[in-house]
């Protein structure tokens, strides 16, 4: 296996890791609130 | 480069000393007895050593050219051990140079060893016609497609000893038809039909063999790579676009497995569009795993050109930490020349994320606001609220970082075959 595709391998592994730590604990960024959500600061109305 | 010990039982050296007819240098026959014709390495002119008497074919008197492999070199390629005795340099009517080294052993005959500064390619004359089989060439059950369909050859410049009577300017017509790491190629003229096949051959060999240089590695934008040359970053590519596979795969199932709600619990209530703000509490709602997602859903099914803002705050009973969010549900319609439209949607979904363990109570302060004054403004609320949530958007932006290196890798593939492929005829 090359470098490359080794390097691949592991980036894949940590990305899958992430993402199921993400799963199990209910985190996301792009939440409406919560703990993890980028977006619990900004709160109120967007429409017309 | 040593000299390879003598096998037991190998034929004499059949070297042999002659002297130039032209410039007087003292010449050596390496393969005495097979050779033809002689190009002084001295002088460049063209010798018939066929017979014992020395004769001059064309006399020349070129300065002798700097050869990367000096005939007399000795290397050893695929376990045999090779002598340069010849060489041409041939061209497609001046355009496209490169370059052929003639090699001798007595008990294998003649090699060539063929390179336009890309690669090296050690070929070897056929002895039979190759099959023609949908279009494509076919040696010993190995199929070649076509490259270079029509081209020529001619031989621009030439020294040392050939096994046939060869002449600067000497053309043939040509084809070449590849796999990869191999050059099936054709040369014939009105007299004669010769088939060739070549094998790439591996440059730390060729440098270990003859000391020569390396050729440069192909870069994009760089000079085109072998018609034969096998991809380099092809095997990197199959085995990204696998884990790609594999962890697309991966995430789905974990999306799947964890994603969606559960301990789903609604409650109603009514809420005046026409009147402003009203505020309920509603729970007990309980989640029992240390960390979740929660999702609260609003749904007014009755709300008519008029919306509500929602303000929930999610509050924990024993601690009292809260988490805020907003949503609206908002519903408008009319009918515009004779064109009836709607906007907006009665239902609204926020997600919280990495809510702790505990039992909570959603405050809803639910502030209605209708866009015409006519008629009731009351209307049926539904809050549900679950545990968990499907983050379609982690989902996203995890597929999107797996693919991107996948991508990277398996495009570096493609434009060096798209670079390999546009210097063939199809």
């Amino acid at each position: 296996m090359s470098r490359g595709a080794f390097l691949y391998g592991l980036w894949c592994l940590a990305i899958v890791g992430l993402f199921l730590g993400a799963s199990v604990y209910g985190y996301s960024p792009f939440a409406n609130g919560g703990r993890s959500a980028i977006r619990s600061g900004v709160y109120g109305p967007s429409h017309k | 480069m040593e000299e390879p010990p003598r096998e037991a039982g190998a034929p004499a050296a059949a070297i042999k000393a002659l002297v130039c007819p032209s410039c007087g240098g003292t010449i050596e026959l390496r393969a005495a007895g097979y050779t033809v014709t002689f190009a002084c390495v001295h002088c460049s002119s063209l010798l018939d050593v066929s017979n014992p008497d020395v004769r001059l074919i064309q006399r020349y008197e070129k300065k002798k050219r700097e050869l990367e492999i000096p005939l007399g070199t000795r290397g050893t390629l695929k376990g045999v051990d090779w002598e340069a005795i010849g060489y041409l340099r041939r061209s497609e009517n001046g355009t496209y140079p490169w370059e052929e080294y003639l090699l001798f052993n007595p008990y294998h005959g003649y090699r060539w060893l063929v390179t336009d500064g890309r690669g090296w390619t050690l070929g070897t004359m056929l002895t039979t016609t190759p099959r023609i089989e949908m279009g494509e060439m076919v040696v010993a059950a190995e199929r070649y497609a076509p490259f270079f369909r029509h081209g020529s050859a001619q031989v621009d410049y030439v020294l040392g000893e050939f096994y046939w009577r060869v002449a600067a300017g000497e053309y043939v017509e040509t084809a070449d038809y590849v796999r990869p790491g191999w050059m099936l190629s054709f040369e014939g003229n009105e007299t004669e039909r010769n088939w060739t096949l070549g094998e790439l051959l591996d440059p730390a060999e060729m440098v270990a063999a003859f000391c020569v240089q390396p050729p440069p590695e192909w870069y994009p934008g760089g000079p085109p790579p072998l018609a034969h040359q096998p991809s380099p970053f092809a095997r990197t590519a199959r085995v990204a676009l696998k884990l790609a596979l594999a962890g697309f795969a991966a995430l789905f199932l974990i999306f799947l497995m964890f994603g969606g709600t559960n301990r789903r619990q609604s409650f109603e209530f009514a809420v005046d569009t026409a009147s402003g703000a009203s505020s309920a509490t509603v729970g007990p709602v309980v989640f029992d795993r240390p960390y979740q997602a929660v999702t609260i859903r609003a749904r007014a099914p009755m709300l008519e050109n008029a919306w509500i803002d929602l303000d929930y705050a999610l509050v924990n009973r024993k601690t009292q930490e809260s988490f805020e969010a907003y949503a609206a549900a908002e519903r408008y319609s009319g009918n515009d020349g004779g064109e009836s439209w709607t906007e907006g949607d009665r239902g609204a979904t926020t997600k919280l994320a990495m809510v702790p363990r505990g039992t909570y109570d959603l405050v809803v302060d639910a502030n209605g606001q209708k866009w015409n004054f006519d008629g009731s403004g009351v209307v049926a609320l539904t809050i549900t609220v679950a545990q968990g949530a499907s983050f379609w958007s982690n989902f996203f932006v995890a597929l999107l970082l797996l693919l991107l290196p996948a991508v990277f890798l398996i495009r570096r593939h493609l434009r060096f075959e798209a670079a390999r492929r546009a210097e063939g005829d199809d």
